[in-house]
C-alpha cells in the first residue's frame, strides 16, 4: 500500500451565513423597479418622452386650475372632478406604461428567470399591479396636492386650511379608485401580448369602446337602465362610485339606489382582473 | 407578381393565426348598440350621435386604422423580417403601396360594414352609404398617416394615439383651429354633405375635407416611400 501523498488544504471556503433577503425583498425590488419603469427612470431619454409628456400636461393643467382659483377665488374644478377631467390622459398613460411593465417581460423571455427566484407567481402580478396603480395615483394625486398647496397658502385662516384638507382627502381616495380600476384592466390587456404596440392599441380600444355604451344606455326608455348606465365603462363606473361616496358634483347624474352595486362592481372588476392575471401567469410560467 | 406576394405576406401577417378575430369586437359593438337602441324604440336623435360619431367615427375607425396601419410594416420592422423584403431589388413604392392597400382594405371593410348597418338603422340607406363611403376615405387617410408614422418613429402606436386622443379628441373639442388637420372632421363632413342629416355636424367645409384627405393620403404615402429608401435597421434600444 503506497503512501498517501495528497493533502487537503483549507483555503477558507465558507457557507453563506448572512441574512437571506427572501420573498419580501424580491417583491419590494420588483415593485420599485416597476415604479421606476413607469416613469422611464434609469432608462434612456426615449423611454421618458411619453410618460413625462402626460405627467407634464396633467401637472400644468393642475397648476393652471390652482392659479385661476387663487386669482379669481372660485373653484373651477374640484379635487374630485380633476381625475374625471383628465380621463383621456389617464387612458393614454396606462396605454404607455402597462405594456412597458408586462409586455416587455413576455417578449424578452425573462419570466423563467424571475420565477427561478424565491418569488411566488402571484407576487409578480401583485408587484406589477401595485407599481402601475401607484404610478397612476402619483399622476393624479400629485397635481391634486399641488392644487391643495396653492389653495392652503392663499387661505385666510387655519380653519380654511382644514376645510381644504377635508376636500383633498376624498379627492385622493377617489384618485386611488381610478388608479386601481385602470391598472387592473390595463395590465390584463397588456399581459395578453408581448408586442407593446398591440398592447397599447388594445388598452385604448377597451377603454374607448365602452364609453358610447354608457351614452346609449343613458337614453334607453327605462329608468333602471338609465341609472345603471354608468356601470358599462371603467371611467364612468368610477364616476358612479364617486357619486355614491361623495355625492353628485352637479346633480345631473342620477344612479338611484344602485350606489352599493356600483361599489361592488368596481371592487369585483379589480378583483376579477387580478384573478385573471394570476391565472394568466400560472399558464405563462409553465410554458 | 412581387406585388401579389407582398400583399399576400402582409395580409397573412395581419389576419393569420386567427388574429382577424381581434378586429371583430369593435364593429360588432357598433351594430349591437344600434340594434339595441332600435329595438327599444329610442329616437335616432338620442342614440345616433354617440353610436355613429362617438363610437364609429371617433373610436372604431382610428383604432382599427392604427392597429392595421402600424401593423402592416411596423410588426415586420419589429421582427426584423423587413430585411428580407428590403434586400430584394424592388422600387420602394412597390413595397409601401401593397401594404397600404392591405391596411386600407382591412380598415375600410371593418368600418364601412357596421357604419352602413348603423346608418340604415338610424336614418336611411342614404346615410348608411354616405357613412360607408366617408369611412372608406377616412380609412385611406388614417392608414397612410399611421403607415408613415411606423417608418418615422420607433413608437408609432403611441405617437398615433397622441394624434387620435390628444389632437383629435381633446384639442378638437376646445381649439377649433385643430379641426383643419383632423381626419375625423373630414370624415364627418364628407358623410354629412353626401346625406345631410341633423345627426352629423360638419365643422369644416367640403372642399377643405376633400383636398386635405387627398393631401394626407398622398403626402404621407410619399413620405413613407421616401423614408423606406434610406431605412436603417437598428436593434431595440430602450
Amino acid at each position: 500500500m503506497s503512501e498517501l501523498s495528497g493533502v487537503i488544504h483549507d483555503i477558507g471556503y465558507q457557507r453563506y451565513a448572512g441574512p437571506r433577503l427572501g420573498r419580501r425583498y424580491v417583491f419590494g425590488s420588483l415593485y420599485t423597479h416597476g415604479l421606476r419603469t413607469a416613469f422611464g427612470l434609469g432608462r434612456s431619454a426615449k423611454a421618458k418622452i411619453f410618460p413625462w409628456f402626460v405627467l407634464g400636461v396633467v401637472a400644468i393643467t393642475g397648476l393652471i386650475l390652482a392659479a385661476v382659483r387663487a386669482q379669481l377665488g372660485e373653484v373651477v374644478v374640484t379635487y374630485n372632478a380633476f381625475p374625471d377631467t383628465m380621463s383621456w390622459l389617464v387612458i393614454f398613460f396606462v396605454a404607455v406604461v402597462a405594456p412597458e411593465l408586462v409586455s416587455r417581460d413576455l417578449r424578452s423571455g425573462v419570466l423563467p428567470l424571475y420565477f427561478s427566484r424565491p418569488l411566488p407567481r402571484g407576487d409578480y402580478v401583485y408587484a406589477k399591479f401595485a407599481a402601475l396603480a401607484t404610478a397612476v395615483w402619483i399622476l393624479l394625486g400629485g397635481p391634486q396636492l399641488l392644487m391643495f398647496l396653492v389653495a392652503a397658502f392663499s387661505a385666510d385662516n387655519l380653519s380654511a386650511v382644514w376645510t381644504e384638507v377635508g376636500d383633498l382627502v376624498p379627492g385622493l381616495i377617489y384618485a386611488l379608485l381610478w388608479a386601481g380600476v385602470f391598472a387592473g384592466i390595463g395590465l390584463l390587456v397588456a399581459s395578453l401580448t408581448g408586442k407593446r404596440a398591440f398592447a397599447a392599441g388594445g388598452i385604448v380600444a377597451v377603454f374607448l369602446m365602452t364609453t358610447p355604451i354608457v351614452g346609449v344606455f343613458a337614453v334607453l326608455p327605462s329608468k333602471a337602465l338609465n341609472e345603471l348606465a354608468l356601470l358599462f365603462s371603467p371611467s364612468s363606473l368610477v364616476f358612479g362610485v364617486g357619486i355614491w361616496l361623495f355625492g353628485s358634483p352637479d346633480g345631473n347624474d342620477d344612479i338611484g339606489p344602485f350606489g352599493p352595486l356600483y361599489a361592488a362592481v368596481a371592487v369585483g372588476l379589480v378583483a376579477g382582473c387580478v384573478a385573471l392575471l394570476l391565472a394568466r401567469y400560472r399558464k405563462v410560467a409553465s410554458s | 407578381m412581387v406585388t401579389q406576394t407582398i400583399t399576400w405576406i402582409t395580409a397573412r401577417g395581419l389576419f393569420g393565426r386567427r388574429r382577424f378575430l381581434l378586429l371583430l369586437p369593435l364593429p360588432l359593438l357598433v351594430i349591437g348598440l344600434a340594434v339595441l337602441s332600435r329595438g327599444f324604440g329610442v329616437a335616432p336623435e338620442h342614440w345616433g350621435e354617440p353610436v355613429l360619431v362617438g363610437l364609429g367615427l371617433a373610436v372604431v375607425l382610428p383604432v382599427i386604422a392604427l392597429i392595421a396601419g402600424t401593423g402592416v410594416l411596423g410588426s415586420e420592422i419589429d421582427d426584423g423580417t423587413i430585411v428580407h423584403i428590403l434586400t430584394k431589388p424592388l422600387p420602394r413604392s412597390q413595397i409601401v403601396l401593397p401594404k397600404l392597400a392591405v391596411a386600407t382594405a382591412a380598415t375600410a371593410v371593418s368600418v364601412a360594414v357596421p357604419l352602413y348597418v348603423a346608418g340604415v338603422l338610424a336614418d336611411s340607406v342614404g346615410l348608411g352609404l354616405a357613412l360607408a363611403a366617408a369611412g372608406t376615405v377616412g380609412a385611406l387617410a388614417y392608414s397612410a398617416l399611421f403607415l408613415a408614422l411606423s417608418l418615422v418613429t420607433r413608437r408609432p402606436v403611441l405617437l398615433g394615439l397622441v394624434y387620435v386622443l390628444v389632437w383629435e379628441g381633446l384639442l378638437g373639442n376646445f381649439v377649433s383651429g385643430t379641426r383643419v388637420l383632423s381626419i375625423q372632421q373630414y370624415v364627418i363632413t364628407i358623410a354629412d354633405k353626401i346625406a345631410p342629416t341633423p345627426l352629423l355636424e360638419a365643422k369644416v367645409s367640403l372642399p377643405v375635407a376633400l383636398v386635405m384627405s387627398a393631401l394626407f393620403t398622398v403626402g404621407f404615402t410619399a413620405l413613407a416611400i421616401d423614408r423606406l429608401r434610406s431605412f436603417s435597421v437598428a436593434g431595440e434600444t430602450s
